[in-house]
């Protein structure tokens, strides 16, 4: 690679000499052009970082000022070749710098034919690219101009393949190699553009000619490289799995940089994953890590593997070494290899590269550890990861909190909810009450006295998203004033169980009551449309769990009047709740044994009757997906569990659905 | 309104530009006994209030467009446009500072001008419109590829780290409504405003938040502004007003959004943690934030945490007048905040406010005070119920009396609220204006030391009044040069276009000949401009003659093209003629394509007028409808048409009377033979006087009497040999 650097004056001066009087001008300039790329040579042993990127900087403009000068003055054949290597050099240079392909090169590009084309007599105006190439490729015979030519279509070939121009890089190549029909895809399927690459035959260069910062044999390698990555990845995107592992695995074999390497690696694992192998995923996936271990995103990828296999260990581990990768800062790999000034990750762009390797926030992966935490009951480790979480969320700007659409944190009083159910569960109550404490004073002023809400039968079937999504019925001021009401009673409802727990009858009714006026504020207004609570439901998620709150607060405002010895209202809460939730179990458990005790016996046996005949399909319930349930799910899943135990009528599911619920995986996906 | 009585002192001056100082750039910050100012030049100052003395004069490589300071660490920050940030240690001025003569008041000497180099950039970027500064974060706003970028940067500590800042992170956003064609010209005058806005509780010392024109909101307006999540954060969250008049904000730890893989969110405009909260229509020169609510004055506790306490009101400035307040409502039905608008007289430069209730802004004329607070004003104590707590519904401006000011900031010298306003005005003159109401200042007897004050601030009041009066006089001496102009303007249209039938009073004549100029022939065409109307053309009128040489018949394809030739009137009397003449073309020289249309108008640029008398560049489409006649479509000016005439190939033609070559034909004689054929055959029966052949129909209408005029229908042939004469001596040339 360091042959191309010895970039000494003595060609150029050989093509000056040739090119006669319109060269002689630039002899003054090349020199002091010369002495900035000795200088850049300096800048590439001073080590990486700001250093290297501004001796890059000097170079390219160097470049520019003298593709600027010999662009001066008109076309000529002898100088072209010179022409054309400048201008390739600085292309390499403004590539590696703006860390990407901008609209700008490719214009030079053309410019760069045309001129070509004047020096041969032809016009080129008026044609795009493609014509031009094909033009300048058919018309230009010249050998020496040949060479300098393919050098230029190699980063033609970069520039189209960064924009996914993939039909585009295809025909150009079939220029280059000279190939006139599509090569037969005879050969086992073998992409038709790879094919092309491999048979492309890079022309030798002479040794007087001007050298160049990037070999054109490099290019070719790291555009095929490039090209089997990006194919694999929008076959990938597009769910051809086949094609796309083969293409992916082809890639493996290419000339790249460990980092692209283990992102291929990933990819692999992603796609052997989506075909069900997920034991060749996770072989994959480790061989990424092998290769670079800072590819953090092959870290969530097996932690979510790991899920699907259900190996809570080790997914658990896996999303615990992701966090301290995070963790600890990230060094600054980005320097610029001089040698490489166009390398793959400048070529490769896809949607699915972006999704798969977006760089995971630490506060999201905490709270992926806490939530699988609490999911598996280790209800202690959860607690730690979740203070940790809300210690994390309160630090400085330093910290970013994914707060957009795509992240796996919920919404902010969600987090804390969760937090709060999962100090209530491993019995830290006061704790559990300061938390929901602070979701409390926070939506104090955010609530209107009433709000009323009308449903349209159009609005349903969409799941809430945050903040915007727009749902068709609902304004989505409305709609955030109805989560923050739904936030604030949850949060009484866990402060109302740890009084409970506490045993602290009156406060604890004190705060159901709370959750129940809250709750009260909501109102619901159906068009003539939605009769069932079920229609309610599934027009408005966030019904469905004001509902549920709604009961389980009159189930334990209920149980605390009857630990008080206040039956008669014990009752009027239980009948209430089942008027709420008509044949809820646990409603109506409760229920018969407040009327047993009232000695009310014969209500309670024919409501025991009645109850077994409805039992059997009173499971077939299940409740929409989305963010509101799922702070539900934290609500059931705090729920003390002998409490409900203790009134449990034989026979019956604990309040079902919910549970289900909180063992199943969850449908999002971790994106790091 | 009226407001007198405030104190203003003269600091200093400084250089400026002739035209001096524009608004938007020019910054002056106060913290302690020191002043930090930039006048848009490539300078920036440091002066001494107390001892009254230039400190520091620090030189940038460019413009400098904004600047901050963080007074824990003691740094100044610089945006250079074009450059990046600069950071400037003030420790070390007093390292580098030779000893400045004395008398501060002028420019100093050159000799303590500080150069700063690109060592000191520690954010170079070429796409930096402004910054802010959060204790020890650095928050950028560029415009790169078509977005706006918010960045993070945090302020490392040089000693121990080798970059200055390091990048955390950055959200990009477009406000997309204003890319296009208009807007573009008007918007780049102003630069975006960034400012910083802390959830209650979270700041730290609050003098760094007050000098970079950041506040502290209080609950409920943080949440009801920003959301549930930003304040469960304690988030601070930044707020962007742009030149189109968008006010974004965004939280400052949640600076990022989903990279935009599926592209929905670019089609939604924002990326979801950018959320917009106003769109004010004209560019955004000022964001603040006021105290309109006093606490109960018998709470001592709350007496102590007044001066801590966070702000209950946004508001923001936009350039043309439009101000909007946004305050938490107390009402119980909607939480949401309680917006609104108000229009002040613009165009406003720059404002000021410094946690009170009022706000400062200050226009080309005045300086004016604003106070929100509502309840103090008041005056049926019944109706505080209802409305209590809102926002005044219509805002009486208080004058301080002090012109062209383009830079304005409060400083918190003195212990309580605002004491203190400084002022930066167009003529590069710092001031400070002491604020305490007059009503406040016990009269108190004068001892020789206080009336020596005394004299000292009348002297200085008096300057500050003479400055006012100079200023107002200019501007109307201007304003009634242009209603002048306008009025003659409007005389002279009204006689052009009243009588269209009749004679006009300004006439203008197109006549074509031949005439002989620096020995060549040359084809000219001459129009006399008359006025016999009872007004003067005064300067500023200019006639316009437009040639529309139309296509030849053999050549469809070519457009008509048109030549507009103008000339400025300097002053046409009533009753005198100018001439103007234009050569068409030399007779070897360039081929004429005839027929050539002659068309002459008067224009007069009203542009010019109104652009002086205001600043405004509505002024015109509000002053003059659509559809008024004589306005020129471009609505520049005003347009007049005189007259129209089409030159064809007979006036060009020229007859040879003289028979011997090579002898050149006596020009002045020759007169157009068209011309003096029609002249002719009005009183001449006998056509055949006139060299060319002719037939005229009816014959001598003159002697059927005047009665009697049927239509006369002249034809004239030339004969083809003439021509052919004619026209082979003209090819062999002279």
């Amino acid at each position: 690679m360091d042959s191309s650097w010895g970039l000494s004056p003595s060609p150029c001066w050989v093509r000056q000499g040739r090119a006669g009087w319109s060269l002689a001008s630039l002899t003054v300039s090349l020199n002091s052009e010369l002495n900035f790329i000795a200088s850049r040579q300096a800048g590439r042993s001073s080590g990486p970082g700001r250093a290297a990127q501004q001796a890059a900087r000097r170079c390219r403009l160097a470049f520019d000022s003298l593709l600027r000068k010999i662009q001066g003055l008109p076309a000529a054949l002898p100088s072209l070749s010179l022409e054309l290597t400048v201008l390739y050099n600085s292309l390499l240079f403004a590539v590696s710098e703006s860390d990407g392909l901008v609209e700008g090169e490719a214009e030079r590009i053309n410019h760069g034919l045309i001129r070509v084309l004047e020096a041969c007599g032809v016009s080129g105006q008026d044609l795009s690219t493609e014509e031009l190439w094909q033009k300048v490729l058919q018309d230009v015979t010249t050998e020496e101009l040949c060479a300098p030519l393919h050098r230029l279509g190699a980063l033609q070939g970069a520039v189209w393949l960064a924009a996914n121009c993939l039909g585009s890089v295809t025909g150009l190549f079939r220029l280059l190699s000279d190939t006139k029909d599509p090569l037969p895809s005879a050969h086992g399927g073998e992409n038709e553009l790879l094919a092309l690459l491999k048979a492309w035959s890079v022309p030798v260069e002479g040794d007087t000619s001007p050298l160049v910062v990037q070999s054109t044999k490099d290019l070719k390698e790291i555009l095929w490289t490039s090209a089997a990555f990006l194919q694999g990845l929008q076959g990938l995107e597009a769910g051809n799995l086949p094609t796309a592992l083969s293409l992916l695995q082809a890639a493996t074999s290419g000339f790249c940089s460990k980092r692209v390497l283990a992102q291929i690696y990933t990819s692999i694992g992603c796609c052997t994953q989506q075909m069900g192998k997920p034991q060749t995923a996770l072989q994959h996936l480790k061989r990424a890590l092998q290769v670079d271990f800072q590819c953090l995103s092959a870290l969530s990828q097996a932690a979510l593997v790991y899920r699907q296999l259900g190996e809570t260990d080790a997914e658990l581990e896996a999303l615990a070494l992701l966090y301290k990768a995070l963790e600890t800062p990230a060094q600054e790999t980005v320097s610029i290899d001089p040698c490489f000034l166009i390398r793959t990750e400048l070529l490769v762009h896809t949607p699915a590269l972006a999704s798969l390797f977006s760089r995971s926030h630490p506060s999201e992966v905490k709270y992926l550890l806490a939530q699988r935490c609490l999911q598996a009951g280790r209800v202690a480790e959860a607690v730690e990861h979740y203070l940790d979480l809300l210690a994390l969320l309160q630090e400085g700007p330093q910290h970013q909190v994914p707060l957009h659409g795509r992240s796996a944190l919920p919404r902010i009083p969600e987090v804390f909810l969760e937090a709060a159910s999962a100090l209530e569960q491993l019995g830290r109550h006061q704790d559990a009450i300061a938390v929901c404490e602070e979701i409390i004073s926070r939506t104090d002023d955010l609530i209107p006295e009433t709000l009323r809400i009308e449903l349209d039968s159009s609005a349903g079937g969409e799941a809430p998203g945050r903040a915007g999504s727009p749902s068709p019925g609902i304004p989505p001021q409305q709609r955030e004033s109805l989560r923050c009401i739904v936030w604030r009673a949850a949060a009484y409802l866990h402060q109302g169980w740890a009084w409970t727990r506490l045993g602290e009858s009156k406060e604890a009714i004190t705060r159901f009551t709370r959750c129940l006026n809250v709750l009260l504020r909501v109102q619901l207004v159906s068009a003539a449309s939605i009769h069932s609570s079920e229609e309610m439901a599934e027009a408005l998620p966030e019904a469905k769990v004001l509902q549920k709150i709604r009961l389980l607060a009159l189930l334990g405002r209920g149980s605390q009047f009857q630990e008080l010895g206040r039956d008669k209202e014990a009752l009027m809460n239980f009948q209430h709740s089942l008027q709420v939730c008509p044949g809820d179990p646990a409603a109506t458990s409760h229920l018969l044994r407040t009327l047993w005790k009232l000695n009310r016996r014969q209500e309670a046996a024919a409501l025991w009757q009645k109850l077994h005949a409805d039992a059997a399909p009173a499971d077939g319930q299940q409740e929409a997906p989305g963010r509101c349930v799922r702070c539900l799910v934290a609500a059931a899943i705090t729920r003390p569990r002998h409490e409900l135990q203790s009134c449990q009528v034989e026979a019956l599911p604990i309040v079902p659905g919910v549970m289900s619920k909180a063992g199943e995986p969850p449908t999002r996906r971790i994106s790091c | 309104m009226a407001h007198v009585g405030h104190r203003v002192d003269y600091l200093a001056g400084f250089c400026c530009p002739v035209g001096g100082l524009a608004a938007g750039k020019p910054r002056v910050l106060c913290h302690e006994n020191e002043i930090y100012l930039s006048n848009g030049s490539e300078f920036v100052y440091v002066y001494d209030q107390e001892g009254k003395v230039l400190k520091a004069i620090y030189r940038f490589p460019d413009q400098v467009w904004h600047v901050e300071l963080l007074p824990l660490h003691r740094k100044l920050y610089i945006l250079c446009a074009g450059t990046g940030i600069y950071c400037v240690s003030l420790d070390q001025q007093s390292r580098l500072l030779k000893q400045t003569d004395g008398d501060g008041k002028e420019d100093a000497c050159p000799s303590s001008v500080f150069p700063i180099d690109s060592d000191a950039c520690i954010v170079p970027d070429v796409t930096l419109c402004t910054f802010t500064l959060l204790n020890d974060v650095l928050i950028t706003l560029s415009q790169a590829q078509d977005q706006w970028w918010v960045k993070l940067h945090v302020l490392l500590d040089p000693d121990q780290e080798s970059q200055p800042c390091r990048q955390i992170s950055q959200v990009g956003f477009s406000t997309c409504d204003q890319t296009g064609d208009d807007g573009d010209a008007l918007s780049s005058h102003f630069l975006p405003v960034l400012c910083c806005a802390s959830a209650p509780g979270t700041a730290g010392p609050g003098e760094g938040l007050w000098c970079s024109g950041g506040f502290t909101l209080e609950e409920p307006l943080f949440s009801l502004l920003f959301g549930i999540d930003a304040a469960m954060l304690d988030s601070p969250m930044i707020l962007c007003g742009f030149p189109d008049g968008q006010l974004c904000c965004v939280p400052l730890k949640a600076l990022n959004s989903s990279e935009a893989v599926d592209g929905c969110s670019e089609v939604a405009g924002q990326a979801p943690p950018v959320k917009i909260l106003h769109h004010l229509e004209e560019p955004v020169v000022f964001i603040g934030a006021l105290r309109t609510e006093h606490k109960a004055p018998d709470d001592p506790d709350d007496e102590q945490l007044f001066g801590d306490s966070g702000c209950d009101c946004v508001v923001v400035v936009g350039h043309y007048g439009k101000m909007v307040a946004m305050k938490a409502e107390r009402g119980e039905e909607a939480k949401v905040p309680e917006v609104r608008e108000y229009y002040l007289q613009g165009p406003i430069l720059c404002a000021a406010c410094g946690g009170g209730s009022r706000m400062y802004y200050s226009t080309h004329s005045d300086i004016s005070a604003v106070d929100l607070d509502w309840v103090s004003n008041a005056s049926d104590p019944e109706n505080i119920d209802n409305t209590a707590y809102v926002l005044p519904p219509v805002l009486s401006p208080a004058s301080l009396s002090i012109c062209s000011v383009v830079a304005l900031s409060l400083s918190s010298r003195a212990s309580e609220g605002d004491s203190e306003l400084l002022a930066l005005s167009a003529k590069g003159r710092l001031m400070s204006c002491d604020l305490c109401s007059p009503d406040d200042a016990h009269p108190v007897r004068l001892t020789p030391e206080k009336a020596g004050q005394r004299i000292k601030e009348l002297l200085s009041g008096i300057g500050n009044v003479s400055e006012r009066v100079s200023f107002l006089k200019k501007a109307v001496d201007q304003k009634n040069r242009a209603l002048t102009s306008l009025n003659q303007v409007m005389n002279v249209s009204a006689a052009l276009l009243s009588n269209q039938d009749g004679r006009k009073p300004v006439t203008c004549t197109v006549t074509a000949s031949w005439s002989r100029l620096l020995l060549q022939d040359t084809w000219t065409i001459s129009c006399v401009l008359e006025n016999s109307s009872e007004y003067c053309l005064e300067q500023g009128w200019t006639l316009c003659v437009q040639l529309f040489m139309s296509s030849c018949a053999f050549d469809e394809d070519s457009a008509d093209s048109a030549t507009t030739f103008t000339f400025p009137i300097d002053q046409l009397l009533p009753g005198s003629k100018k001439e103007v003449t234009l050569p068409l073309g030399t007779a070897e020289g360039t081929k004429l394509e005839l027929p050539l249309t002659v068309s002459c108008a008067l224009f007069y640029s009203l542009r010019e007028i109104l652009d002086s008398a205001s600043d405004s560049y509505e002024s015109l489409d509000d002053l003059l409808p659509d559809d008024s006649p004589g306005l020129s479509p471009d609505k520049e000016g005003i347009c007049l048409p005189l007259s129209k005439c089409t030159i064809d190939i007979l006036q060009c033609l020229r007859l040879d009377d003289g028979t011997v070559p090579g002898a050149p034909p006596s020009i002045a004689t020759l007169s157009d033979p068209v011309e003096t054929f029609l002249k002719v055959s009005r009183v001449q029966s006998d056509p055949s006087s006139v060299e060319v052949s002719d037939q005229l129909l009816p014959k001598a209408p003159d002697a059927l009497g005047d009665e009697y005029l049927p239509p006369s229908v002249a034809s004239i042939k030339v004969s083809s040999e003439l021509l052919k004469n004619a026209l082979k001596s003209f090819c062999e040339g002279w």
